[in-house]
């Protein structure tokens, strides 16, 4: 049946399918969102998918971590005119990439053991490593809102607007104490992009960065900043790797070692 | 001016008798060392000895994310102002938060009113408590360490009382409510105020000179000050959210999915954020965050004077006590001066 | 008695509230160049469309709604009430939705903002306008502002630049002012391309600059420059302008900035002191020497 809705794909790469669960979770605004668009392929959500239709808009969840998701991920874009890269995982490479940086014989070695070695795995890297991505939405997993707020500006055909805060703002908007200052955390609030409420400084959890880096995140002051409260590097890089590792560690944290 | 007394004893019983001017909005502990302002739920948890809070008075005006309308392609566009009809007691601001509000009348007030504010505003009665200051007030060198007006009331803490200071007729109506709380100043009072004030004055250890400031901040524009702080500021914007005076904000639209209505929302900004000053097409006018910075810095000490004759700094130490890469702002402006 | 004797501002009279647009009609659609459509509008409201009072050099708010809202200068002359004329070039967001807008549709206005041109201290004056690009938008109204007051100015010069014929704004119009015989109307491309249809030029060829060579005259104690374009047309301009020894605060220029709310509240267009919303968008070239921040080139 042909009709005007834009025709979408939600496809996962490695991931949790958190994103894709956190679609699902849209409660109240699931049923217009099912109505809004056409949704032709989705693997996580319905049978019968369609995956050779041209897509107005593919949203991807998952990072790039086996030769599969290369393949799924240039048929995908392939077929859609636009790509939304959504989830830390799909932005900067979330969790996966944590550990690029140690080559991948000796990572399978240390998880399967020596005997096993059909392991299909490559260092983990964002979606935008491999392709053209239009929009970026990081979260793990995506805020709900401002997923919805990203596929309302789609459907009227306007890119949508991300704000480029910091986490820190969303924080002192809460009115939370600062966990740097007054307990000596590592909070990467600073350098985190917002979206959360600062969520986790506001139950006193420091920020673990979750949304990857703001643009122009200035790793440099946060080192500085995190000496001085008796932090060592290697505990901040840990903990800034944690979600984001592909932006700190080529150009930031090996370059200084 | 009428000034009255509030015996300590009587205290209690005085917070108690405002809830009927309102919501009684208080200080109150929110962690080790930090201060918030929020609804009074018993008189015990007031934090008669706090110095800061953390955001200042200005959410309860200037909230921090704030539906301006309601818009819809066929019934256009609906003013929503929150709590416009909600009666406040605000009580414990300093006088540096006092002069910080009068000062956001200005900015509010001036060439086009802003309603939101001052819808909020008009229904807020203001109660001032005095202090004493710590290491990084330095409102005396702002001017702004005392206040004749600008509240309803005034409390300036003796030994075991009040004295009360009505600046306003909601502010006589109420100390004539609660007459039976209050007694007259004796001479022994006047000579305890005199003598705490002579203490307080001598507990200052802060203090930043703003003589000739504006016209020193002209010469070094250029100064690489402003490129070191460049280098050791986040750019996180705690600064700006905490400040009493900061106003800046980003206004854009929610949209629902299925209609064309939203809601047009505002949501505090800081002048510290990379897109602040980008316009469309992308051009950034403040590329660098030395500029960002130094905008701040400049707004504050250099713009506003130009504008109203008075820094729009008062000194309340809350971007000193916030800033978590410990940026001073007194430091940065004796650095400036070439004394540091 | 106020009883909040503390506020300067009175609080109980503010019946307006400057962040609520009024609902219009985008009436028409007019295409001139590539991505540079002259828009129409008309308040629902009819005694709106005579209450909105402004000045040539002004801009208003503009909201698409369901997309948002940007500053946009407006191109009519107040001397001719009834439609607001705005050309728009496609930039952003909300410009972008707007060519998408159909004609007919509802959208927001807010304004008039910003200072305007000086028009009263500029009549009895000589006024020379020189735009490029795109900045023929703001000087169109005046223009014809002073046009419409034609008897309480002196001499007026356009100047008018472009890349090529095709980048020509309100082409038609610039066709009648060349025949106009109380205006000196030049213009000049970078280049005239001789392609099958391309626009006829009739006007000269080289910079904006060059066509000073045919002014004659100029009293320039006496004259208003009036001057918007591109920043690197600023920079010619203005060392031509100064070269011709015009008094700083003679020299007018409308400035851009990121002016989100309009009012003054923001922050987002201030520079130093000055908001580009209040304060200007028109700036005096004196101001720009004072305020490091107003221009880059």
């Amino acid at each position: 049946m042909e009709n005007n809705k834009p025709k979408i794909g939600i496809f996962g790469l490695t991931s949790c399918a958190g994103d894709q669960l956190a679609i699902l979770n849209c409660e109240d605004e699931l049923i217009h969102l099912a109505n809004a668009l056409d949704i032709r392929d989705w693997e996580m959500a319905q049978t019968n998918n369609d995956n050779t239709t041209l897509l107005d808009i593919a949203f991807v969840e998952g990072v790039v971590a086996q030769s599969r998701d290369l393949e799924a991920l240039h048929a995908i874009r392939k077929r859609s005119k636009l790509l939304v890269a959504i989830g830390t995982c799909a932005v900067w490479g979330g969790v996966a990439a944590m550990k690029n940086q140690i080559p991948r014989d000796i990572l399978k070695k240390e998880v399967y053991g020596e005997e096993i070695n059909v392991v299909d795995s490559m260092p983990a890297l964002p979606v935008k490593s491999f392709v053209k991505v239009d929009i970026q939405l990081p979260g793990c997993p995506i805020e709900k809102d401002q997923f919805l707020q990203v596929v309302t500006s789609l459907l009227r055909g306007n890119l949508p607007e991300i704000l480029q805060f910091s986490v820190c703002s969303e924080c002192k908007m809460s009115e939370n104490a600062c966990l740097v200052i007054e307990q000596g955390e590592v909070c990467c609030g600073a350098l985190t992009l917002s979206g959360c409420n600062a969520r986790c400084p506001s139950h006193n959890i420091p920020c673990g960065g979750c949304h990857g880096p703001i643009e122009e995140a200035h790793y440099d002051a946060n080192v500085t900043m995190f000496k001085t409260h008796g932090i060592t590097k290697d505990d901040i890089e840990q903990k800034m790797a944690m979600y984001a590792a592909p932006a700190w560690i080529p150009d930031k944290l090996l370059a200084e070692k | 001016m009428k000034i009255l007394k509030l015996p300590k004893t009587n205290f209690k019983l005085f917070m108690e008798g405002l809830q009927n001017y309102g919501e009684v909005h208080v200080p109150k502990k929110k962690s080790s060392q930090s201060f918030v302002f929020g609804p009074m739920e018993n008189t015990s948890e007031i934090a008669m000895d706090y110095l800061r809070t953390i955001n200042p008075p200005k959410k309860y005006f200037f909230k921090p994310k704030d539906t301006l309308f309601n818009f819809s392609s066929t019934k256009g566009f609906t003013e929503v102002i929150e709590d416009s009809d909600k009666k406040i007691v605000l009580f414990g601001l300093h006088p540096c938060d006092i002069h910080g509000l009068k000062i956001l009348d200005i900015v509010f007030g001036t060439n086009y009113p802003d309603k939101y504010y001052f819808a909020r505003r008009k229904n807020v009665i203001v109660i001032g408590l005095s202090c004493m200051p710590d290491d990084k007030c330095f409102c005396r060198s702002m001017a702004t360490d005392a206040t004749e007006d600008g509240f309803d009331l005034f409390l300036s803490e003796l030994k075991s009382s009040y004295l009360l200071t009505v600046g306003s007729s909601i502010g006589d109506d109420i100390s004539t409510d609660l007459k039976h709380l209050l007694t007259e100043v004796t001479k022994k009072d006047t000579n305890e105020y005199l003598k705490i004030r002579k203490e307080r004055k001598n507990r200052f250890t802060l203090s930043l000179d703003t003589s000739d400031l504006p016209y020193i901040l002209e010469l070094q524009r250029e100064s690489e000050v402003w490129e070191e702080l460049g280098k050791k500021c986040l750019c996180c914007g705690s600064c700006s959210m905490v400040c009493p005076t900061c106003s800046c904000f980003n206004v854009y639209d929610i949209k629902n999915l299925i209609t064309d209505s939203g809601q047009r929302v505002r949501q505090w900004d800081s002048c510290l954020f990379k897109d602040y000053a980008v316009v469309a097409g992308g051009h950034n006018f403040r590329v660098n965050r030395a500029d960002r910075v130094r905008n701040r810095y400049y707004d504050k000490q250099n713009g506003f004077v130009s504008q109203y004759g008075k820094p729009s700094c008062t000194g309340c130490g809350r971007c000193i006590q916030y800033c978590p890469t410990k940026i001073h702002v007194v430091e940065v402006f004796n650095k400036v001066r070439g004394e540091a | 008695m106020d009883r909040h004797s503390h506020l300067n501002y009175s609080t109980n009279a503010r019946a307006t509230n400057v962040m609520l647009p009024d609902l219009a009609r985008l009436v028409r659609v007019i295409p001139m160049v590539e991505d540079n459509f002259m828009f129409l509008f008309r308040f629902e409201d009819p005694a709106l469309n005579d209450k909105f009072l402004y000045k040539p050099g002004q801009f208003a708010e503009i909201t698409v709604i369901g997309t948002g809202e940007a500053p946009i200068s407006i191109s009519s002359t107040p001397t001719r009430k009834g439609v607001l004329e705005m050309c728009i070039r496609r930039m952003g967001r909300v410009t972008n939705a707007l060519y998408n807008l159909p004609e007919n549709s509802l959208v927001g206005i807010r304004g008039p903002y910003g200072n305007g041109y000086p028009v009263e201290e500029m009549k009895g004056h000589d006024v020379l306008i020189i735009a490029g690009g795109l900045g023929m938008a703001p000087l169109r109204s005046l223009l014809n502002f002073i046009l419409d007051n034609r008897s309480q100015f002196g001499r007026v010069v356009l100047m008018y630049g472009t890349k090529s014929p095709d980048d020509v704004l309100f082409r038609d119009e610039m066709e009648s002012l060349m025949r106009r015989t109380d205006l000196e109307c030049l213009l000049t491309v970078e280049q005239a391309y001789q392609y099958p249809g391309a626009h006829p030029w009739r006007g000269k060829i080289g910079m904006v600059t060059e066509l000073f060579q045919h002014v004659k005259d100029l009293n320039v104690q006496n004259t208003y420059a009036a001057v918007c374009g591109p920043p690197i047309f600023y920079k010619f301009v203005l060392d031509k302008l100064l070269k011709l020894n015009f008094s700083k605060d003679h020299i007018l220029m409308s400035l851009e900035r990121r002016m989100e709310c309009g009012v003054g509240k923001c922050g987002h267009c201030a520079i130093g002191y000055k908001y580009t919303c209040i304060d200007g968008p028109i700036f005096s070239y004196w101001d720009i020497v004072n305020m490091p921040e107003l221009i880059e080139f």
